[in-house]
């Protein structure tokens, strides 16, 4: 039997990560009072600069300067800002004159997968097409912030450019926002808007205040 | 910069503080023991009430609660982190007094919580363990000498004034002995709970505070024989002269004794059971002696652990670090100093004056090498991992009892070769050189392989 050849030996198999060889324990290592007093020396020179100099406040933790080694945000005093990609809560979205750019169509309502918005719809007594919500209302306990209403309004009705996050309270029908806390930042006018069509309207005008001339078509009708 | 100063004025307030808590103490302790003897009950009885008062009550137990607060605030800093500074006093705003607060909420918590007591338990030695536990560690400062004794003229007697409750000549064997009464403590509040884990956390402080009773007498029986008493006023007394005769070099403790000084460091330590020999305990992991205890009565478990850090702090400073001297040259620009001092204000230099202001300033460095001391043991706390349990074993009867036993033995051979203190200090000085060696052949042993980690943060 022990004749028999041995099977090569099997090449260790691939590793992602390399982890770093193990040297020795040296001979201080193993007396052990010279690495406790090493390691004390670590916490009393970071007991040092934190107790004598003062934290730079900055909310930007990881450009904070100075020797204070302190990386905590007192949150409520200092709040972190948010990454420049982040969108935040949504908002409807209001017209010129104020009212919502929602012609409640229930196309959010209806995509929405945690389903936290609630329409209502309304009529205008004289005019037989538009819509408008009456309730808008989102539960924010419900919302995942996922976008999909922003996706699907067909009238740039609704948007997540707040860059704010809903504000925690304490207890539930408080957090259930509806059109007064959700209708707010700048207006916003497209030039297909169907108010700019109706007689003695003003001219189109972007959300700057700033008219928008018609395309090149585009006649007085 | 601002934080600089403001830290810098704190630390001269709290030498002020030290140095009018010394002289009203020195005040109190010369005015008692003169009523005490007017009334016939001689003057020992009123200068050790006063010292009680002001050594106990408004020293050691202020030190203490406050080290409640300064062990999550320091260990912040060591951490990186703020500590707690959220609890404010009504009226102040948002000024939250370094968490002080937090001191005064904790006691509200503690007073005003359930008071539980485990149906399975013996309810007579519940109820008695956390005092066995907290009275002998209280005991324990009584034999330490905050100040130098100050006569002082008493009508026809000379009262000798001193902030030192009891002075007995067997001095360091009380220790021992009260030290040692705080395991009945700690093992009756593991039994009497009738809990199964606190009875093996009550086990486990047992077994550890006897095995470092021994390596605690060994360490300090070399600093008895180089000083020929067990008195800790005449230890400092002996610290008091310069090593070789330089007066910038004075023989400490810590110098004559560095082995000594390290043994009895690491036994006390793990008296206290506070971090690397926290296995009794274990706060967070395994479960101590004192799992079934509420309220004020874990408050005393608390309390006895921070008076013990304070104790231990006074100890090894009046027992190492020269108590209230500093170097011969130094403490000789003291008294010139107390004596400008005096003069400034009486006209002369009265002599029982400037003893006196001498020696409120010498309490004050008395006080101030206490708080190092006791910082020195929360940076430790907060800095070494824990033992194994097999790992406390053998370094209590494998490492610490045997290196006791040589020191003593050296110790022994050197004063029987040269009775004045120069061998010993020069092996002390080659046993500090070597272990400093050491340090920096460590320091450039493992910083040299370190790998260059792939990304590095700000800090």
């Amino acid at each position: 039997m022990s004749d028999a050849p041995k099977p090569p030996p099997k090449a260790p198999a691939p590793v992602a990560y390399k982890a770093p060889e193990l040297r020795p324990e040296t001979l201080p290592e193993r007396a052990f009072v010279p690495e406790l007093l090493r390691g004390l020396a670590v916490s009393t020179s970071h007991f040092l600069r934190n107790l004598l100099f003062s934290r730079d406040p900055s909310p930007d933790v990881l450009h904070r300067r100075g020797p204070n080694l302190v990386s905590t945000v007192q949150y409520p005093e200092e709040v972190a800002p948010y990454p420049p990609g982040y969108r935040g809560m949504h908002r409807l979205v209001p017209r010129p004159d104020g009212n919502p750019r929602c012609v409640a169509c229930y196309m959010c309502a209806t995509i929405c997968p945690a389903q936290c918005i609630y329409i209502e719809a309304g009529e205008y007594p004289q005019d037989p097409i538009e819509k408008f919500p009456r309730r808008f209302e989102i539960d924010e306990l419900r919302c995942i912030v996922c976008g999909l209403c922003v996706e699907a309004c067909p009238k740039d009705a609704i948007r997540m450019d707040t860059g704010t996050h809903c504000k925690p309270t304490y207890d539930r029908p408080t957090i259930v926002y509806g059109i007064d806390r959700l209708l707010k930042g700048p207006a916003v006018s497209h030039r297909t808007d169907v108010w700019f069509k109706r007689e003695g309207s003003d001219p189109p005008a972007d959300g700057h205040g700033h008219p928008i001339p018609p395309l090149p078509g585009e006649g007085k009708s | 910069m601002a934080r600089l100063f403001r830290m810098l004025l704190l630390g001269v307030l709290i030498v002020l503080g030290l140095c009018a808590w010394a002289w009203l103490g020195y005040l109190a302790v010369n005015w008692l023991g003169g009523v005490t003897l007017g009334w016939g009950w001689g003057a020992t009885l009123g200068q050790a009430v006063a010292a009680i008062v002001f050594i106990q009550l408004l020293f050691v137990m202020i030190v203490a609660t406050l080290l409640t607060l300064a062990e999550r605030k320091w260990s912040a800093a060591m951490q990186d982190r703020i500590g707690p500074n959220r609890a404010r006093l009504p009226g102040l705003g948002r000024f939250s007094l370094g968490g002080i607060p937090h001191v005064l909420a904790d006691a509200l918590k503690m007073i005003s919580k359930e008071d539980f007591l485990p149906s399975q338990s013996n309810r007579v030695l519940y109820h008695l363990a956390p005092v066995l536990n907290f009275a002998p560690i209280f005991c324990l400062f009584a034999i330490v000498p905050m100040g130098p004794p100050v006569p002082i003229r008493h009508g026809f007697a000379v009262l000798v004034a001193t902030l030192q409750i009891a002075n007995p000549d067997v001095g360091l064997l009380y220790v021992f002995a009260i030290a040692s009464l705080a395991v009945y403590g700690v093992s009756l509040a593991g039994w009497a709970s009738g809990n199964k884990l606190a009875l093996l956390g009550g086990v486990r402080a047992s077994s550890q505070m006897i095995a470092y009773e021994v390596a605690l007498g060994l360490g300090l029986v070399g600093m008895m024989m180089t000083a020929g008493t067990l008195r800790l006023d005449q230890m400092v007394q002996t610290q008091s002269q310069g090593l070789f005769g330089l007066s910038w070099l004075p023989a400490w403790g810590i110098f004559v004794q560095p082995l000594g000084f390290l043994l009895f460091f690491a036994a006390a330590f793990a008296e206290t059971k506070r971090t690397p020999f926290d296995l009794p305990e274990g706060e967070s992991e395994i479960i101590g002696y004192f799992v079934e205890y509420s309220g004020m009565k874990f408050g005393m478990f608390m309390i006895a652990e921070f008076v013990e850090i304070v104790t231990l702090a006074a100890i090894v400073t009046a027992v190492f670090l020269g108590g209230w001297h500093l170097s011969p040259a130094i403490d000789g620009g003291l008294a010139s100093f107390a004596a400008v001092l005096v003069r400034w204000r009486f006209g002369f230099a009265e002599p029982t004056g400037v003893l006196l202001t001498l020696a409120v300033m010498q309490t004050a460095i008395f006080a101030v090498k206490v708080l190092v001391l006791c910082w020195l043991q929360l940076a430790i706390r907060w800095t070494f991992p824990r033992f194994r349990y097999d790992q406390i074993q053998y370094l209590g009867w494998r490492i610490l009892l045997p290196l006791g036993l040589a020191n003593v033995f050296a110790t022994g051979v050197c004063l029987l070769l040269d009775p004045s203190l120069s061998l010993l200090g020069a092996v002390g000085l080659a046993e500090i050189g070597v272990g400093i060696a050491a340090l920096l052949w460590s320091g450039a042993k493992s910083t040299q392989p370190a790998p260059a980690p792939a990304h590095v943060g700000s800090h």
